[in-house]
């Protein structure tokens, strides 16, 4: 059974001020979850998934271990987290695959560790330009907040919504194509 | 919510359960602890990607949940200690020899790390008084404070507390007992049976 502890981003800056392991202790116990559930629908393996999370968390705690006070006491975490996140889902998709195949989506073996529907919106969410499927997945997997989202894609709001809403008209035609 | 939102929504999946241990320990946040056989029977050490951190022997810590409270960092259990560190260790417990062997002090204060560190460097049958310490950290008065930190030392038999005795010559304080400091000065040689 999962433990979740959810610290509050209070709660974590006043711990990673006060003793950096303790405080990124909490952290990853916290932020885990959202990272890995997203860059699972958000890359092509749930191993590619935990190696982005994994390289997430090692690039933040050598960001914050060089980090005054200062600057810690201003840290948002989620959205900082995506930030790094997205650079490494950005940069393994610009590399070319062991088996290409004409969407530019591989399609690893199926196994045990991984949810059953996985493999199916893999191939949904591949067919989602790289923005749409960045907004959906953040706003509909994760329940982020728009402002969020935006901050953390750098683009407009307004943008941020169109991905979405695109995006969704665009699974739900992917999703009858697959019934016809 | 229509369909397709709730869909994914249902899409929100935990990662393994070995995903917070593998980014802890890579990083150096949290500690690895295995269990090990010493001259004082079998001992909890704990390290991190820096150095050893922590040990305790089972006959203070008998089970790992035990370990786990009193050690200051999150720590998880594995088999065994790396050959390296394993040979290193091993040196310290059987010969007293500590030279090369890293020593983590993360989330031990200033002081108690100053004392610590002094302390770790009395070789095996030497022993100094309390005094010699406050002396070394450049903080003549603390004698008190010394032996306070130095009861609390969490790295017993590597960081040797044990060779620390009071100027008049008695053996003094000890967290596994008066007898046990005794005789692991007998046993190196520090002082006469």
């Amino acid at each position: 059974m999962e433990t979740i502890t959810a610290a509050s981003d209070e709660a974590i800056v006043a711990g990673l001020i006060r003793d950096l392991d303790v405080g990124f202790t909490d952290l990853v116990r916290t932020h885990q979850r959202g990272i890995y559930s997203g860059a699972l629908r958000l890359t092509r393996s749930h191993v590619e998934a935990e190696d982005v999370a994994q390289e997430t968390f090692v690039r933040a705690y050598r960001s914050l271990s060089a980090w005054g006070d200062t600057r810690l006491a201003t840290l948002s975490v989620r959205p900082w987290l995506w930030t790094i996140a997205l650079n490494l889902v950005r940069t393994r998709s610009g590399r070319p695959t062991e088996h290409p195949t004409p969407d530019g989506w591989a399609h690893p073996p199926a196994t045990d560790s991984e949810p059953i529907d996985a493999e199916l919106w893999r191939n949904r969410l591949g067919r989602l330009s790289e923005n749409q499927r960045t907004a959906v997945v953040l706003r509909h997997v994760l329940d982020l907040p728009i402002a969020e989202i935006a901050e953390v894609t750098e683009r407009p709001e307004g943008t941020v919504k169109a991905d979405i809403s695109r995006g969704l008209a665009q699974l739900r035609q992917i999703i009858e194509w697959e019934v016809a | 919510m229509t369909d397709i939102e709730q869909a994914l929504r249902a899409l929100d999946t935990g990662p393994n359960s070995g995903l917070e241990r593998r980014t802890l320990v890579t990083v150096g946040a949290a500690d690895l602890v295995a269990r090990t056989d010493s001259p004082v029977g079998d001992v909890w050490v704990a390290w991190s990607t820096r150095g050893i951190t922590g040990l305790t022997p089972r006959f203070v810590a008998e089970q790992l949940e035990d370990f786990l409270m009193i050690h200051r960092r999150t720590a998880y259990a594995t088999d065994s200690l790396p050959v390296d560190l394993a040979d290193a260790v091993h040196k310290g417990l059987d010969e007293g020899d500590t030279v090369g062997l890293p020593i983590d002090y993360a989330g031990i204060g200033e002081f108690q790390h100053a004392v610590l560190a002094a302390c770790a460097t009395i070789p095996p049958g030497i022993v100094r008084p309390y005094g010699w310490i406050a002396d070394e950290i450049d903080n003549p008065g603390s004698v008190r404070a010394v032996g306070t930190a130095l009861g609390r030392n969490p790295i017993p038999l590597l960081v040797p507390c044990h060779r620390v005795v009071r100027s008049d010559g008695s053996i003094g304080n000890y967290a596994f007992g008066a007898e046990m400091k005794h005789d692991l000065l007998v046993r190196e040689g520090a002082i006469l049976a």
